[in-house]
C-alpha cells in the first residue's frame, strides 16, 4: 500500500547523503592534503508489487547512497618556500603517531618542531618514527630529501616515513586530517617510489566547479522524489476518497 | 453486483504499481548504469456478452486490467567523465561481472573499489571479474587496466536489486571498457514526470468511475425502489 512513499523517500535520502559528502568537500576546499569523498548509488530490492500487478512483474524499492571511498587524484602543489612544509607528489602518504598510540597516516605536510625538537604535523602528532632537530640548528638551514631523509647541513637528522596501504578506501578518517589503518585498509607498508617536495603543500583537490554540477544535480534528484512523495500522498488521499 | 465497480478498482490497484515503479524510476534518476522500467498494462480478459432472452451478441466486456509486464529497456545510456581512476562505464552493449555469495551477478554501474587483498570490488564488496573469470586486481599504482576488466552479454537479464541482474553470460559483448567514466542513469527526469502525472490523473478517474457507480447504486437503492 505505502510502498511507492518507502520507495519516493528512499530516493530523498539517497540524494540527501549525496549532498551531505558534497558539503563535506565544500567545507575542505581549503584543507591541505584533503581528498574529495566518492559517492556510489544503487538501486534496492525488486520485489512482486502484490495486487495490481501479474506473476513475474517486479517494482523496486528506490535508492542508495554512500561514502564508497575518496577520489585520490593528485593536489595541486602550492609553494609555500617555507622549509618544513612537505607535499608529496605520488600517492601515499606521511607515517605519524595516533593520538590514542598506534600509526596515523597523513598526507597534510605542514610540519613544525614540537616543544621537544621532535617534527610534528600541524595538529600535533608527532612523525612516526620520530624526527628530532636538535637544539640551535635554524629550521631555514633544514633541507628535505625526494625520499623524506631531513637533513641540516651535512648532517642527516632522520627520515619522514613514507607509507602506503593496498586498499585506501577501507582507511578510517581520525578527524585530524588523517586516517587510521583497518582491517578493511590492509596493513601500512613502506611506499616504493613515493616522493616530496620541501616548500610546498599540497592543496585539497576538490573542484569547485565539479562539486557545484553536483550539488545542482543532487539538487534536482531530491526535488524530483519530493515529488513523487507528495504525489503518493495524493493517491492514497484519492484511495481514501473512495469512501463518503 | 456492477462489474464495473471491479473494474475501475482493478486499474486503481494497476496505476498504484505504476505508481511503485515510477517513485523507483525517480529515485535512481543519479544512480550511474541505472536503466528505466516500462510497466505494461493488459485486460485480464473479455467476456462476451449475450442477450439473455434471444442469445444475440452484445459485445465484449473488459474483466479489468492489471500491470501484465513489467520490462527493462537495457539500451546503453551516455557516459561522462569523472577522472577517477576506480570509475569504469561499458560504451556500447555488455555487463561488468561480479561475484556474489549467491553465484555470479551482472551490472553496468562501474563505481568500483577494491579490498584490503587489492582485488577490484564493487561498492558492495564483491569482486569483479575479468573475461576468463577470475577476480581483477590492482596494478602496482592503484589502477586497473580497463582491458583487464571482463565485458559480457548477458541473456534474459533481470534485475535483483543493489544495481545487480540475474542472467545467463553468452559470451564477451561488443562493448569497450572505459576507465575514469560512469553511465548516467538511463531515467529521462521529464518524461518520467509526465508519467507520474498522467498515471496520478488515470488514478483518480478510477477513481471517480467508482463513486458515479456507486451513486447509481445507491439511486437504484434507495429512489427506485422508494414508494413515494
Amino acid at each position: 500500500m505505502d510502498t511507492a512513499l518507502t520507495t519516493a523517500a528512499a530516493g530523498m535520502e539517497a540524494q540527501q547523503a549525496w549532498m551531505d559528502a558534497l558539503s563535506g568537500d565544500i567545507a575542505n576546499v581549503s584543507t591541505t592534503g584533503y581528498k574529495s569523498q566518492r559517492v556510489g548509488f544503487r538501486d534496492l530490492l525488486y520485489q512482486s508489487p502484490g495486487r495490481g500487478g501479474a506473476a513475474g512483474t517486479t517494482t523496486g524499492s528506490g535508492a542508495a547512497a554512500e561514502v564508497i571511498g575518496q577520489n585520490l587524484e593528485q593536489g595541486t602543489l602550492e609553494a609555500t618556500e617555507r622549509p618544513l612544509d612537505v607535499a608529496l607528489t605520488t600517492p601515499g602518504y606521511i607515517k605519524v603517531r595516533a593520538a590514542g598510540g598506534g600509526v596515523a597516516l597523513t598526507r597534510d605536510g605542514n610540519l613544525q618542531i614540537g616543544p621537544d625538537g621532535q617534527l610534528r604535523t600541524a595538529t600535533g602528532q608527532a612523525l612516526q618514527p620520530p624526527v628530532r632537530i636538535p637544539k640551535g640548528v635554524d629550521p631555514e638551514d633544514i633541507s628535505i630529501a625526494p625520499d623524506g631523509t631531513v637533513s641540516a647541513g651535512k648532517r642527516t637528522l632522520g627520515r619522514i616515513a613514507l607509507v602506503e596501504v593496498t586498499n585506501p578506501d577501507g582507511l578510517q578518517a581520525d578527524g585530524e586530517n588523517g586516517f587510521l589503518p583497518t582491517a578493511a585498509s590492509g596493513p601500512v607498508r613502506a611506499a616504493r617510489g613515493a616522493r616530496v617536495q620541501q616548500g610546498a603543500l599540497e592543496a585539497s583537490n576538490v573542484d569547485m566547479a565539479s562539486v557545484m554540477t553536483a550539488m545542482t544535480e543532487a539538487q534536482q534528484g531530491y526535488a524530483l522524489s519530493g515529488k513523487a512523495v507528495t504525489t503518493q500522498d495524493e493517491v492514497l488521499a484519492v484511495a481514501n476518497g473512495l469512501i463518503r | 453486483m456492477d462489474s464495473g465497480l471491479y473494474i475501475a478498482a482493478s486499474g486503481m490497484l494497476a496505476e498504484m504499481v505504476r505508481q511503485e515503479q515510477i517513485s523507483n524510476q525517480l529515485a535512481n534518476v543519479n544512480t550511474p548504469g541505472y536503466k528505466a522500467d516500462r510497466a505494461t498494462q493488459a485486460g485480464f480478459g473479455e467476456l462476451l456478452l449475450q442477450n439473455t432472452r434471444t442469445g444475440a451478441s452484445v459485445g465484449r466486456l473488459s474483466l479489468g486490467v492489471e500491470i501484465a509486464e513489467t520490462s527493462t529497456d537495457l539500451a546503453p545510456a551516455g557516459i561522462h567523465e569523472t577522472g577517477e581512476p576506480l570509475d569504469f562505464a561499458v560504451e556500447g552493449e555488455g555487463f561488468f561481472a561480479v561475484r556474489t555469495a549467491a553465484g555470479v551477478r551482472y551490472t553496468r554501474n562501474g563505481q568500483f573499489s577494491t579490498d584490503a587483498e587489492g582485488n577490484l570490488t564493487d561498492q558492495l564488496g564483491d569482486s569483479v571479474l575479468g573475461a576468463g573469470g577470475a577476480p581483477v586486481r590492482l596494478r602496482g599504482d592503484g589502477t586497473v587496466a580497463p582491458g583487464d576488466i571482463g565485458v559480457f552479454q548477458v541473456e534474459g537479464a533481470q534485475k535483483q536489486g543493489d544495481n545487480l541482474y540475474t542472467g545467463n553470460a553468452t559470451g564477451a559483448a561488443t562493448g569497450k571498457v572505459r576507465a575514469g567514466f560512469l553511465e548516467e542513469s538511463a531515467v529521462n527526469p521529464s518524461q518520467t514526470m509526465v508519467q507520474l502525472i498522467s498515471s496520478f490523473r488515470s488514478l483518480e478517474a478510477d477513481q471517480k468511475s467508482i463513486q458515479t457507480i456507486d451513486e447509481t447504486l445507491s439511486e437504484s437503492a434507495g429512489q427506485v425502489g422508494a414508494i413515494s
